[in-house]
């Protein structure tokens, strides 16, 4: 037994090589990843290093634009000029708006879902190793309150989700990665869909659209909110390539995302805020207690 | 052997670093070159079956912990990878340039087919493939590769040939 074991060591070796890394895998491969420690370990000589790296070639790349910007500057400054007149007068029109919307929102008696939340500037120092990952890494971790989920957000509309997260990086999955569904609602209709990513980085599938609702060509899409997830009303991006079957109960589309990821310097990640301490640090009386 | 091994793993990370920061910072969609498929190509062409298998299997693992893909995907593909050109031995014996380049252009390829094709049918997502961004990647591996070799083969320059390595087969 031992002189088979020992003939036959390197292919014993190989197959283990082969055969434990697959069951892993298959067993965990709907799961979400747990970090290991070795996992936290490399991660964390790494990520610095892209960080600095990243760092340094922004220097660079901002020595050579403020330079080129430099040279424009002149004309320029005389269109900005125009422009600011211009400006200033929008801001006041939009400060009358913001003063009415205020008074609206107040005859409405409308609560703002989104102002308990904080949103956190987070930089991104890389992008997911393998050409078929559908990841950012971005400069912060849970020390800064951010969980496993929390929802991230660019100006342009929903980035994705924290899939995995250190202490101070955290890995963000795409909207167009295979594994994210976001549940979505037409922006012009109200109808509700599933916004399901599919590998490839300019689109997504919409799934879960009823065959009678009102969908077409160019509908922009938008979160529907839900738990724990993003909150209602964030751009997802718009509906392209609807195709209506004559039977089924669902129709078939694809949603072209707001982002381009592939353009992305900055993100917002949106962390729930922690529970408030009672008003005015005075201790809430105990049920049952009396004054 | 042991500070090649470590040697080896330092290049490993530092490919996974600059695999994970060019294509950031110069926007590439996909031309993105799988630099760390080049050094299992180049283990299984100049290494010995054991230390490359193992050394394959890092390579892998550091594919998928900065890939965020569900875990040991690349780690199996990895070892596959190395098994499936070390079989091929002595057809594929190169030392560099052109011949490393078209081998890591065909592998780039097999490598993402198998990828989506495991991905797809184990997550239950059903197989998706785009032709462009496959063939972009393998491109931009191919370029890679030479540049990979060189670095590995100045590295083990340094250092004696291991007992057993490139025999093309596994015994």
């Amino acid at each position: 037994m031992r002189s088979l074991l020992k003939r036959y060591r390197e292919l014993i070796f190989v197959v283990a090589l082969l055969a434990i890394p697959f069951s892993v895998f298959f067993v965990k491969a709907k799961k979400a990843r747990e970090m290991t420690f070795l996992d936290r370990a490399v991660v964390a000589l790494i990520a610095p290093v892209e960080r600095i790296l990243t760092g340094i070639a922004f220097v660079g790349i901002d020595a050579w634009q403020s330079y080129l910007a430099l040279r424009r500057v002149r004309e320029e400054n005389v269109a900005l000029r125009r422009e600011n007149l211009r400006a200033s007068t929008t801001l006041q029109q939009a400060a009358e708006l913001r003063l009415e919307n205020e008074r609206l929102r107040r005859l409405l008696d409308f609560e703002d879902k989104q102002s308990g939340l904080r949103l956190l500037v987070a930089r991104i120092v890389a992008v997911g190793a393998s050409p078929h990952s559908h990841t950012l890494r971005i400069a912060r971790g849970s020390d800064d309150g951010i969980v496993k989920g929390s929802p991230v957000i660019a100006p342009e509309g929903v980035v994705g989700m924290v899939s995995q997260l250190t202490g101070s990086y955290a890995d963000v999955q795409l909207i167009v990665a295979p594994l994210s569904y976001v549940p979505a609602l037409s922006q012009r209709t109200r109808s509700r869909s599933t916004v399901h990513g599919t590998g490839d980085i300019s689109r997504c599938k919409l799934e879960y659209a009823l065959r009678n609702d009102d969908l077409h060509e160019g509908d922009v899409l938008v979160t529907a909110g839900a738990p724990n997830s993003f909150p209602p009303g964030l751009r997802l991006g718009h509906v392209t390539n609807v195709q209506r079957k004559p039977v089924g109960l669902f129709t078939a589309a694809e949603v072209i995302p707001a982002v381009d990821f592939s353009r992305l310097d900055e993100v917002a990640v949106i962390v729930q805020p922690a529970a408030k301490p009672p008003a005015d640090g005075i201790a809430e009386a105990p049920a049952g207690a009396t004054p | 052997m042991k500070l090649r091994i470590f040697l080896v793993v330092l290049v490993c990370m530092a490919l996974a670093v600059l695999e994970s920061v060019i294509p950031f910072l110069l926007h590439l969609r996909a031309a993105r070159a799988d630099l760390l498929l080049s050094v299992v190509l180049y283990l299984a062409l100049h290494d010995d079956i054991v230390q490359g298998a193992a050394l394959s299997a890092a390579a892998g693992y550091l594919s998928d912990l900065t890939s965020a893909t569900p875990a040991f995907l690349y780690t199996f593909l990895a070892v596959l990878t190395f098994v499936v050109v070390r079989m091929a031995g002595s057809a594929l014996k190169t030392e560099g340039g052109v011949q490393s380049a078209a081998i890591a252009f065909g592998a780039s390829v097999i490598h993402s087919i198998v990828a989506s094709m495991l991905f797809g049918f184990v997550l239950g997502v059903g197989f998706h493939l785009e032709l462009a961004p496959l063939l972009w990647s393998a491109f931009g591996t191919a370029l890679a590769a030479p540049f990979v070799f060189a670095i590995l083969g100045r590295l083990d320059s340094g250092f004696p040939k291991a007992e057993g390595a490139v025999q093309g087969r596994i015994r």
